[in-house]
């Protein structure tokens, strides 16, 4: 795996004397898309403002596409397309002028038929006369991605990119990245939905509290770390659980109509045979059984909750 | 050296000054008239010539220095404040762009804009007074070296600003009483010997002095020094300005 982005030993202490990473490692390969994952105030604005030179770095090296960040931080900076978190327009501007603005700004010639796509993939075109300021939430939203890819850059940072915005934009933003994706952009977004994650991401990092506690591919995340539940619905309730099937993992469920039983998919015995032998020893009669997979949110809780895995 | 940054931060900020140039214009040009008519005419009345001057012509090099001062430190503060107030400023700090090109780029259109005020200024005031100038290549060389050390300056202020009202505080009570008590309605020699010594404490003096030099080709101190005070000028705030970027101060978090 060739790095596009390396983070080494990254630790950042704020002026008030907040450590707001705590050593930080991180390897983004070229082309990927990583979901950084987190509770607010984990680091994950913080992260990004690093690499990015909104912050300074207190400790660690980073460097983008081999080009340190401080040292070399104009072929560094060249790569790199940023959408922050928070809402920053200039709102007097025309949403043309301020894409065009920010292609300057990256020592870029001016190339209006680029700006056009960029505003058309945007659903934006309509709209490049107005001052930003007339705008809605959504659209001004799209106006900072447009100014972030104004450059072409091939790495996009995107920093709560569907935070507060409607289904219908969410999904028309997922588009958007797929189809930067496709063109072989780096994309690394924060999230706080789980299934933007799973939906987006080829892997997934999860940072609490200044750490990354773990970076996974998404589908290998799921399987490693997904519980599955089984639930075995009976003919008769239950008073009391059976000594016969007392284990880890068991309750009874609701009113006693059911027994549930979580299980680790990655161990190498689910103790599922066991269990379903000693239900039919017991004499109980099984109606129906089911088994669901846990959400990465699950895991993510699980994970915030454990600590470091 | 991003060219094309530069390019981009200038046309930007001028556009902003185009956006409202009737404000930009209207007032700078109303003030002045103003100036003339209470300065020029009732104190020209009794003071008719300094230095063989007429009093009103005498004034001219002063007010333009007053505006040229006041606009360039304004508009270079407004320019840096503004994206770090509405928080555009994080395109600047993760734009490949060195301190030298943002300064250029920002402080450029800022001092080309108190530029164009005190040319019209001149302009203006040719209406009442006659003007003739001495020197017309130094006179455009002062303003154009006031307007670029004064509007790093303004860069400076609107760095360090956290509010607007610190934002026009400063020139208000910092630039205003230098430039009036620089000597831009009055030639140093009128004033009691001690005062004369603690005006040259006062940097505006040398630029009045040399600027009114390059009408008059009169001096309150020797336009050498006039030069020197203003290279230094220029030379701290550039300090000043590289040291901020450096550490990020006010800047980055
Ligand atoms: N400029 C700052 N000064 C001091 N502390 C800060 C600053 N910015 C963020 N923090 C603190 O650092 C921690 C991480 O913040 P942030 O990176 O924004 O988290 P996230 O984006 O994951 O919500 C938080 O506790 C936050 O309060
Ligand atoms: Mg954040």
């Amino acid at each position: 795996m060739s790095s596009i982005v390396s983070v080494t030993g990254l630790r950042k202490t704020y002026a008030g004397g907040f450590q707001a990473l705590k050593g930080v490692d991180l390897e983004i390969a070229e082309g990927e898309v990583l979901a950084l994952l987190g509770p607010n105030g984990a680091g994950k604005t913080t992260l990004i403002s690093t690499i990015c030179g909104i912050s300074t770095i207190t400790e660690g090296a980073i460097t983008v596409g081999g080009h340190d960040v401080v040292r070399d931080f104009r072929a560094a900076r060249n790569m790199i397309g940023l959408v922050p978190q928070e809402l920053h327009v200039e709102g007097f501007e025309s949403v043309f002028s301020t894409v065009r603005f920010t292609r300057g700004l990256f020592g870029k010639r001016r190339d209006d038929a680029l700006i056009e796509q960029i505003l058309r993939d945007l659903a934006l075109w309509d709209k490049r006369d107005e001052r930003i300021m007339a705008l809605s939430g959504g659209m001004k939203r799209r106006v900072m991605i447009a100014k972030a890819l104004a450059h072409e850059p091939r790495i996009l940072f995107l920093d709560e990119p569907t935070a507060g915005v409607d289904v219908e934009l969410r999904q028309s933003m997922w588009e958007v990245m797929r189809g930067l994706k496709a063109r072989g952009v780096t994309i690394i977004l924060t999230t706080h939905y789980i299934e933007e994650a799973e939906a987006m991401a080829d892997r997934v990092g999860v940072i609490n509290k200044g750490e990354l506690l773990l970076v996974e591919e998404t589908g290998t995340l799921m399987r490693q770390m997904g519980k599955k539940t089984l639930t075995v619905e009976l003919g008769a309730p239950l008073e009391a659980l059976p000594p016969a099937l007392a284990r880890d993992g068991i309750v009874l469920g609701p009113d006693g109509a059911s027994l549930i039983y979580s299980y680790d998919t990655a161990a190498r015995q689910t103790g599922i045979t066991d269990l379903l032998a000693d239900i039919r020893g017991a004499g109980l009669q099984m109606v129906d059984l089911h088994t669901t997979q846990s959400s990465l949110e699950d895991i993510f809780v699980g994970l915030v909750k454990g600590g470091r895995r | 050296m991003n060219l094309a940054a530069i390019r981009a931060i200038y046309i930007f900020e001028m556009s902003r000054t185009f956006r409202t140039i009737w404000q930009s214009l209207v007032s700078p040009v109303l003030s002045t008239s103003l100036y003339f008519v209470v300065f020029g005419t009732a104190i020209g009345s009794r003071i008719e010539t300094v230095e063989g001057v007429s009093y009103g012509a005498f004034i001219v090099p002063g007010l333009i220095m007053l505006t040229v001062l006041q606009q360039s430190v304004a508009n270079a503060g407004f320019g840096i404040y503004f994206p770090k107030f509405v928080g555009t400023i994080y395109e600047l700090l993760s734009a490949p762009v060195t301190v030298l090109e943002i300064v250029i780029g920002y402080v450029g259109a800022a001092a080309t804009k108190a530029l164009m005020i005190g040319l019209i200024i001149l302009a203006t005031s040719t209406f009442f007074v006659d003007i003739r100038i001495a020197h017309p290549v130094w006179m455009l060389a002062f303003l154009v070296m006031t307007s670029f050390s004064f509007a790093m300056l303004g860069f400076i202020l609107g760095i360090w600003a956290k509010t607007f009202e610190q934002l026009n505080l400063v020139p208000m009570l910092l630039i205003t009483p230098l430039v009036f008590l620089g000597g831009s309605f009055y030639s140093i020699s009128m004033l009691p010997p001690v005062w004369q010594t603690i005006t040259m404490f006062n940097p505006v003096v040398y630029l009045i002095s040399g600027f009114r030099w390059s009408f008059f080709g009169l001096a309150d101190v020797p336009v050498a020094a006039s030069l020197a005070a203003i290279s230094v000028f220029a030379g701290l705030c550039l300090l000043a300005i590289w040291a901020i970027f450096r550490t990020g101060w006010r800047l980055r978090t």
